[in-house]
């Protein structure tokens, strides 16, 4: 039994999805930004929609979508292999970032690896074959004029390396001192965009506008296979109910960006964008909120 | 030779795969131990055990000695089992338990429906102590709720019951002639003790806040009268099973997102032979007298898959 008296308990009230949005972000120690949108019937719900947010390793979904169209006008195979050496990679925990031996594999399955492990190596090697200038036309050419990529993995690492003057980065990923002078946190020198920008992507990807059909399935499977459950899955512990997504990290930012789809046919594109106030690198409770966020969202949107 | 016992000493040293360790559970001295696997790998004609100085494995022969033993000892126990009961005279009871929720004219009809010339010991029990019960022989046939895993029990046919709302008469709720889930919202809910039946009751706050209530409270009872009672008193609302409930009004919820789902339950290799039949009669019953339906008639459970629990992984 609750010792709660039934007297002040509230009765019967609608919350406003963004309220209760912000609340949860103060809880977690988070600051955040959110945009959902209805994929199917248009209504949408902001906090922050509209202001710059970094994209950290959200900026993989551009990039995908530039291979699949650059795939579609038969400048690029997504089948050739490509050789991807021991020497030389991008740093990164996981995938070909993390193997020790030369591999060869097809540029889709590298774009696989680069989307459901946030393999950096992977994603460095697919912006061989597309070029930065490509992702940046490509998200023009969809109506998307405030994302914009200015480095690939690589680049991230060794502007951080320079912040930290000259020492590895990875050993101040926690340091408040160091994070406060990495310009890879300050969305005006880094990759780029906007909660509502980065919904309108994945809309545009899930009504098979993004590119031509078959390349917008690869998208959506590549998304639904995505490993990581900490995040905007975590928003949604129903067996029913299928979360796709691409997160994005660095020191204090955690994001990500992804569709919620329940059998009902109700689908929602949600972008969510946090930075914790503290620098510590393990934070459950930082990565429980953008799933808390999105459910919060998505369901105020079911509402109404 | 005494087979059985000498099944038990082997058991213990598989199980331990260390003599000293299986001789001090067995309480007895390890020399002793030893002969007695000797003389047990002599009468079988294997050897069972691999012995080097720092560690004992079981041979291939041992491995399958293991699992014929297993189930040889747990037949020696049934039987011992069955036969203290014939001792204190309680052949031909046949031990049943249902849930705290079933109404009592269910509960009425279900004895009703014993077998003939078998005396019927009814008890009330929450679905986890059904499990504990059943699987240490102390029960012989069940009513429980799912989802639940239980190796070594045996489920009949899985009945579906929908999950309405209970309100007080003068809610304004109450004169809709169904209720969404999401109208609840802001509501205390009352509902079984978790403790009863955790992967229902899982499944129930999931399914809630799945269709937008997510309630700020959750007042747990295993008693119906008393969750009618906060019920009655404006307190909570009741997501239940259709039941007759004086002063309150039961109203289906939209779109029927909720079930209890149930079944008899009865130990797989031990069952007692009236057992088959007296569960057949049991569905028949929850299928007539509580409104519980055949799963097959809902539209089958979506599982959309992530890789976070997909296979192996």
């Amino acid at each position: 039994m609750s010792p709660r008296d039934p007297a002040v308990r509230p009765r019967g009230g609608v919350p406003g999805g963004a309220e209760e949005i912000l609340a949860a972000f103060r809880e977690a120690g988070v600051t955040g930004q959110v945009h959902a949108v209805d994929v199917l019937g248009g209504r949408d719900l902001g906090v922050g929609a509209d202001e710059d947010a970094v994209l950290a390793s959200v900026f993989k979904v551009p990039l995908l979508v530039a291979f699949a169209r650059l795939a579609d006008a038969g400048a690029l195979d997504p089948r050739e292999r490509v050789h991807v050496p021991a020497e030389g990679r991008s740093p990164g925990p996981t995938g070909i970032s993390a193997m020790l031996d030369p591999v060869d594999m097809s540029l889709r399955d590298l774009a696989f690896l680069m989307i459901t492990v946030s393999d950096n190596t992977a994603a460095d090697t697919l912006v061989g074959r597309v070029g930065l200038d490509a992702v940046n036309a490509a998200m023009r050419e969809l109506g998307l004029r405030r994302t914009h990529v200015e480095h690939t993995g690589q680049d991230m690492y060794a502007l951080m390396t320079e912040d930290v003057g000259g020492l590895d980065p990875a050993e101040f990923f926690a340091d408040p001192a160091a994070i406060a002078r990495m310009r890879v946190l300050d969305p005006a020198v880094t990759n780029r965009g906007t909660p509502r920008e980065m919904t309108r992507l994945l809309e545009l990807v899930w009504r098979d506008e993004a590119a031509s059909p078959e390349s917008c399935a690869m998208i959506r499977r590549c998304m639904g296979l995505q490993v990581w459950p900490h995040r905007l899955a975590s928003g949604f512990p129903y067996d029913d109910v299928m979360v796709s997504g691409k997160t994005g990290t660095l020191p204090t930012i955690r994001n990500e960006i992804g569709v919620v789809e329940y059998p009902d046919g109700g689908t929602y594109a949600v972008a969510v964008f946090t930075r914790s106030s503290s620098t510590a690198q393990t934070q459950p409770r930082a990565d429980a909120v953008i799933g808390v966020a999105a459910r919060l969202a998505v369901e105020a949107l079911r509402r109404s | 030779m005494d087979l059985v016992r000498h099944l038990r000493y082997f058991e213990a040293v598989a199980e331990e795969l260390h003599f000293g360790n299986a001789a001090i559970r067995l309480g007895m001295a390890q020399p002793p131990l030893s002969q007695r696997i000797q003389r047990l790998e002599r009468e079988l004609g294997v050897r069972l055990f691999d012995r080097t100085s720092r560690q004992v494995r079981l041979t291939d022969a041992g491995r399958a000695l293991l699992a014929e033993a297993r189930e040889i000892l747990g037949r020696v126990d049934h039987l011992h089992a069955v036969m203290e009961r014939a001792r204190r005279g309680e052949v031909g009871t046949l031990r049943a338990a249902v849930t705290p929720d079933l109404a009592a004219p269910v509960v009425a009809a279900l004895i009703a429906a014993a077998p003939p010339g078998v005396r019927l010991a009814l008890s009330q029990i929450g679905t986890v102590e059904q499990v504990a019960a059943l699987t240490a022989g102390e029960l012989d046939v069940g009513v429980l709720h799912h989802p639940v895993t239980a190796p070594g029990l045996a489920f009949g046919p899985m009945l579906a019951q929908p999950v309405g709302v209970l309100l007080e008469e003068g809610d304004p709720l109450a004169a809709s002639a169904s209720v969404h889930l999401a109208d609840l919202s802001g509501r205390d809910l009352v509902l079984f003790p978790r403790a009863t039946a955790p992967g229902l009751y899982d499944e129930m706050i999931a399914g809630c806040r799945r269709h937008g209530f997510d309630p700020p409270a959750v007042h747990e009872t295993p008693n119906p009268q008393f969750a009618l009672g906060l019920v009655l008193a404006g307190t909570a609302v009741s997501l239940t099973p259709e039941a007759p409930s004086p002063g309150a009004v039961w109203r289906p919820l939209t779109g029927e997102p909720l079930h209890w789902r149930a079944s008899t339950a009865w130990p797989r290799d031990t069952a007692l032979a009236q057992t088959g039949e007296f569960a057949a009669r049991i569905t028949a019953i929850l299928a007539r007298e509580a409104g519980m339906r055949p799963v097959d008639a809902l539209p089958a459970r979506r599982v959309a898959p992530r890789p976070s629990s997909g296979f192996l992984a």
